[in-house]
């Protein structure tokens, strides 16, 4: 399994490791209840360091892009982030994508670990792309004090940074790109550093009493919480952007694989949709759970696990039309789980979005 | 109850006699493996079960697992406690985290699990 720089910083740390679409990531440290609890109220830091990153300039490589794509890049606002999807040619999904545009020329991608061979074939085929992966590595520092405590080690881009708005900038000394934004539907930041500063920054971070290592079985229940979809198990490359809930990030008025196709479905409205879903008390729908309505299979669960934040089991399910509305209620599983369809994010109490006051 | 009195199944469920009747759980092991519990489905009380039959539901942060019976025998009291907090039994798995009590076990299969020393040396081929 490869490993990150920050594996011998867990080591340290009494984590428990899994393997994730081939490296060593740290599964837990003090245990994923615990993780998840404390990210919701203070700090916790995540290592992503196996996830891709990408340096694409000028504005033939950004267009020759964003055709790849449902979003508009070359449309992006310097400074901005756009969530969007990387499609094949027939506009299936081959991994969900962050773009930051840095300034009129360039644009920093981040990609997942679960696809990033075949998305790093397609991406380094354009002409001014490159590919910063190997040499990068990314902390995500999330909850709601992480600003508070990246201010007091002097991270001053943290006092400006909107939600979704990204800069190249240093920290701690190191030169760095940092976005707002992350995986928890908590106030966070994603810190890409050179891969040899990794374990300076991490520990760093770990100084601050507020600031708890968490690993993957964390951010799975964090992110399940908040209705955030998982590559390659929430959707894939057979999974058009439009059934996987990614309707609103579409920019229809570009060419992009798959348009016309998605273009019938939307007019026909006779395509399955992704939805969040919560169970009754703690038992969890799980992965792969058939689902039903009055009886008769609907769809499937595609990702589910208990909620610690909302005391409830809770997932993602894809469902046939009929069953797609909120408040639909759904039955799931071997022992007819109860699942009801809620609006997205299942736990509304994420503070991602908070807006900042500046002179704070 | 101490772990060297008691029985095991190679499901990692223990089982242990207390004031005359059969108290069952799952092994340290088996809740380290799991991970944080988060909902535990008991058996009826009354209900009469056979060995190797699906007694109870274990479900973490990571998956579902079901609790088999390691002996046939009555359920005759069940942990109500589990149901708020199904985190004793990652911290106390052979004590507050009990699950579920038997009664006119067969005493022929109690005798055929594993002792303490045996399900030591199971559990470390597993790891």
């Amino acid at each position: 399994m490869k490993k990150t720089p920050l594996f011998q910083a867990h080591e340290a740390k009494g984590a428990k490791f899994a393997d994730f679409a081939g490296w060593a990531l740290p599964l837990q440290f003090s245990g994923a209840l615990n993780e998840h609890l404390h990210v919701r109220e203070q700090v916790g830091i995540f290592d992503c360091s196996h996830m891709g990153e990408f340096l694409v300039t000028g504005k033939p490589a950004a267009v020759a892009l964003g055709s790849l794509t449902v979003a508009d890049l070359p449309g992006l606002s310097p400074g901005r982030c756009r969530y969007t999807a990387l499609l094949n040619e027939s506009g299936g999904i081959i991994d969900d994508i962050v773009v930051l545009r840095l300034d009129e020329d360039r644009y920093f991608v981040v990609t997942n670990a679960g696809p990033l061979d075949q998305v790093r074939t397609i991406l380094t085929a354009i002409p001014g792309v490159e590919d910063l992966s190997e040499h990068t590595a990314k902390i995500d520092v999330q909850g709601p004090l992480a600003r508070e405590v990246l201010l007091r080690m002097e991270g001053e881009w943290a006092r400006q940074l909107a939600y979704w708005t990204g800069t190249e900038t240093s920290f701690l000394g190191i030169p760095c790109y940092v976005t707002r934004g992350g995986y928890t539907g908590e106030l966070g930041y994603e810190l890409f550093v050179p891969a040899d500063s990794a374990s300076a920054v991490w520990n760093a971070l770990l100084d601050h009493q507020e600031v708890m290592p968490c690993g993957l079985a964390a951010r799975d229940t964090l992110r399940t919480e908040v209705s955030y979809p998982l590559s390659g198990q929430d959707f894939g490359p057979e999974t058009t952007p439009l059934e996987a809930g990614m309707e609103r990030f579409i920019h229809w008025d570009h060419p992009f694989p798959g348009r016309d196709r998605m273009i019938q479905m939307r007019e026909s409205g006779n395509y399955n949709r992704l939805v969040a879903v919560i169970s009754e008390d703690r038992r969890a729908p799980r992965h792969e759970f058939e689902v039903r309505l009055n009886g008769k299979r609907v769809g499937e669960v595609t990702s589910g696990t208990f909620g610690p934040s909302l005391g409830v089991g809770v997932g993602l399910a894809r469902v046939e039309p009929s069953a797609a509305a909120t408040d639909t209620r759904l039955a799931a599983g071997p022992r007819d789980l109860n699942l009801t369809v809620v609006s997205p994010p299942a736990y509304k109490k994420g503070t991602c979005r908070i807006k900042i006051n500046t002179n704070e | 109850m101490n772990p060297e009195s008691l029985r095991y199944s190679d499901e990692y469920e223990w089982i242990g006699e207390s004031n005359g009747v059969y108290v069952v759980g799952i092994t340290d092991f088996a809740q380290e493996k799991l991970g944080d519990i988060t909902y535990v489905e008991l058996p009826a009380v009354g209900k009469k079960i056979a060995r190797g039959e699906e007694a109870a539901i274990v479900e973490s942060v990571k998956a579902a697992s079901d609790v088999f019976a390691p002996v046939s025998g009555t359920v005759i009291e069940v942990n109500y406690a589990l149901e708020n907090d199904p985190g004793l039994i990652n911290r106390d798995p052979f004590g507050r985290g009990w699950i579920f009590k038997l009664d006119g076990i067969n005493q022929k299969e109690y005798e055929e699990l594993m002792s303490y020393i045996a399900y030591r040396a199971f559990c470390q081929g597993e790891s």
